[in-house]
């Protein structure tokens, strides 16, 4: 009953820990349409996996086949090992937190967060203990016990509800995007929060989100979906600096792409927009290179560079601390930010050159 | 005065806030009130101003055992109605509101449609078709009768509530370990009590206040508002608004019985 607190591994050994979650070519159809398409996915015991992907991506499909709430039209879902495929979630040691919070609006904050120990037949006297120890976790003042449910703002119904899941005392806890109905600056708050439970509690998280933003804060790994497919799984890290699609690029914010093709002598040709490119690694003969706006920079006329594209400047925007261009070259454009610098600003609706080192650029196969 | 022009405004608009809502009490109530007096009335037929009041009519619609066989009639058709139609009507209105399948529009629309049929019609079809399959009219077929009617309306009512039910509630609690008899009980009906609690309610009214339906289908049984309309086409009595004042005053006990018991219950300590 006890939540056990780990001691915080790295999280880069996450990957070779022991696999608590197993998921073996997982397919969910409904009728004609494949809402999840054939997913392999080893969950490491502790681990904050985020999935992303955009809406409809089957994401939300994938979380409730694992939660019990769907069954698999096939593959395997294994849990240590032990396949539950057929497990209803009323017997999986899972608990899933939904976008609504799904509160019971018609119970008080303890009665709700009370609930799975309610259940499962534990006495009034250790629930009640239970539920102020974690109120306490979840940072909820100790009143608020009798207080109304619906009358608890955003935030607090967000700890209500992880309260409420980790009074079930699950393996794993399932999230569905709970913080998306959340203004910006709550979220970015509950985001660290959930990350100092997560340490503070060592379970399984695995969350979904179609934000890789609030990805990038949590996680120890990112999954990366699409139509159904797992992309690419790896560290916030690796999804950041070594994207493998072009899908997965853009997914993770404004970044250039311009479609190249192979010259003779090993550099690369734009085949939209002009100029000769190198880019690092052993690339194939066609597809994208990838840059990172704040990668790219303004050069001066003499100036050398190891890529090159001359461009006409557009329009700028502030960003705060840094500054965003964006650059037409004939029909597309490109975008790069500068730290703000002290002098004077570029003159708009001027021809100039935009610059990058090989080794900032990544190339993706069409 | 030195009121400013918003708030002579809003003192206005209260003032005629207060007046409307004067009026229309006033308009609902003094019917009921005129059936009151007439009830009160000494002599046997109803003139205004009343010459001597008694309670005498009163003793007597409390004493006959005619009046008591009605309303044990029409409650027993009352209460079997409710319970059938709150029955029926929960499992209908849940799958409509809360399950997408083929044909849910077209049921939607079938179960409203009695509705809208007029009731003498209605009876008189009843009847007919009573007759054809050989049964006995009797106060249990004219509780079908009126079940053909009320079962639309009370699914309807439960079903308003029931579309704003978030399902993922039950889903919910059934992830937090609850088993499927344990989410009905602690989620779906606690939650939908109220909806529940006013299809019974309208369902209880409905069959209770009921003439048309129960004229065709009754057979030798008689209801209340049968022998209140028999008693006023012929052989008026005081006892006619005697026992419909006795009536509303037993609604308005049960109501106010029944609020207070809620708010007991809300009031009950958490946990």
């Amino acid at each position: 009953m006890n939540m056990q607190t780990k001691p915080v591994t790295d999280p880069s050994a996450a990957a070779t820990r022991a696999s608590i979650l197993t998921l073996t070519n997982l397919v969910k159809t409904f009728g004609t349409y494949m809402a999840v398409d054939g997913i392999d996915l080893a969950v490491a015991d502790g681990e904050f996996l985020t999935i992303v992907g955009p809406s409809g991506c089957g994401k939300t499909t994938l979380l409730r086949m694992l939660a019990g709430l769907e069954l698999p039209t096939s593959g395997e879902i294994a849990l240590r090992g032990q396949v539950i495929n057929d497990l209803p979630p009323n017997r999986r040691p899972t608990c899933l937190v939904f976008q609504s919070l799904a509160l019971f609006p018609h119970r008080s904050v303890g009665e709700n967060i009370a609930f799975p120990m309610k259940m499962k037949g534990i006495a009034p006297e250790k629930r009640r203990a239970r539920v102020e120890e974690l109120m306490a976790l979840m940072r909820l003042p100790a009143h608020y016990v009798d207080r109304n449910v619906m009358r608890c703002s955003g935030g607090e119904r967000q700890r209500v509800a992880l309260a409420r899941a980790f009074a079930y005392d699950p393996e794993i806890l399932f999230f569905d995007e709970p913080l998306s109905a959340l203004d910006y600056k709550l979220r970015k708050e509950l985001e660290k929060e959930l990350k100092d439970i997560h340490k503070e509690t060592g379970k399984t998280f695995i969350y979904i989100t179609h934000s890789l933003e609030e990805a990038m804060v949590m996680s120890d790994r990112i999954a990366v979906m699409r139509s159904g497919r797992m992309l690419q799984v790896g560290t916030p890290e690796e999804i950041y600096t070594r994207p493998q699609s072009r899908f997965v690029a853009e997914f993770m914010g404004e970044v250039n792409v311009f479609p190249v093709r192979r010259a003779g002598d090993g550099m690369f040709d734009g085949t939209r927009i002009p100029g000769r490119f190198q880019v690092a690694g052993d690339p194939a003969a066609e597809g994208f290179i990838i840059v990172r706006p704040e990668a790219m920079r303004l050069v001066a006329p003499g100036e050398t560079v190891e890529n090159r594209i001359e461009a006409r400047l557009y329009n700028s925007y502030s960003l705060g601390s840094r500054m965003q261009f964006r650059l037409n070259v004939g029909e597309d454009h490109l975008i790069v930010e500068q730290l703000r610098a002290g002098g004077p600003m570029p003159d708009l609706d001027r021809e100039v050159s935009i610059g990058w080192d090989s080794r900032d650029a990544i190339f993706v196969e069409a | 005065m030195s009121l400013s022009p918003e708030a002579r405004a809003e003192r206005r608009s209260a003032r005629f806030i207060a007046l409307w809502t004067g009026f229309v009490v006033l308009a609902i109530y003094t019917p009921i009130l005129c059936g009151f007096v007439a009830s009160v009335n000494k002599g046997r037929y109803f003139r205004f101003p009343l010459a001597k009041t008694s309670m005498e009519w009163w003793q007597k619609t409390f004493d006959s055992i005619e009046i008591g066989m009605l309303v044990r009639t029409s409650l027993a058709m009352a209460g079997l109605v409710t319970v059938i139609a709150v029955v029926i009507a929960f499992f209908g209105a849940l799958a409509y509101a809360r399950y997408d399948w083929k044909g849910r529009r077209l049921y939607q629309k079938l179960v409203l449609l009695p509705i809208f049929f007029p009731q003498p019609v209605l009876g008189l079809a009843l009847l007919l078709w009573f007759n054809a399959l050989g049964m006995q009219m009797s106060w249990q077929t004219a509780v079908f009768a009126h079940l053909v009617w009320i079962v639309p309306v009370v699914t309807l009512v439960m079903a308003i509530q029931m579309y704003s039910f978030d399902a993922a509630l039950e889903e919910a609690a059934f992830d937090l370990g609850a088993s499927r008899l344990q989410v009905l009980r602690e989620v779906t009906l606690p939650i939908l009590w109220p909806g529940i609690w006013s299809g019974a309610l309208f369902a209880f009214l409905l069959s209770w206040g009921n003439f048309p339906l129960s004229l065709y289908t009754t057979g030798p049984d008689t209801s209340v508002p049968e022998w209140l309309y028999a008693k006023m086409v012929a052989g008026y009595t005081p006892m006619v608004p005697a026992l419909g004042s006795m009536a509303t005053i037993a609604a308005a006990a049960v109501l106010l019985g029944m609020g207070l018991l809620a708010r007991a219950l809300r009031k009950r300590p958490a946990q």
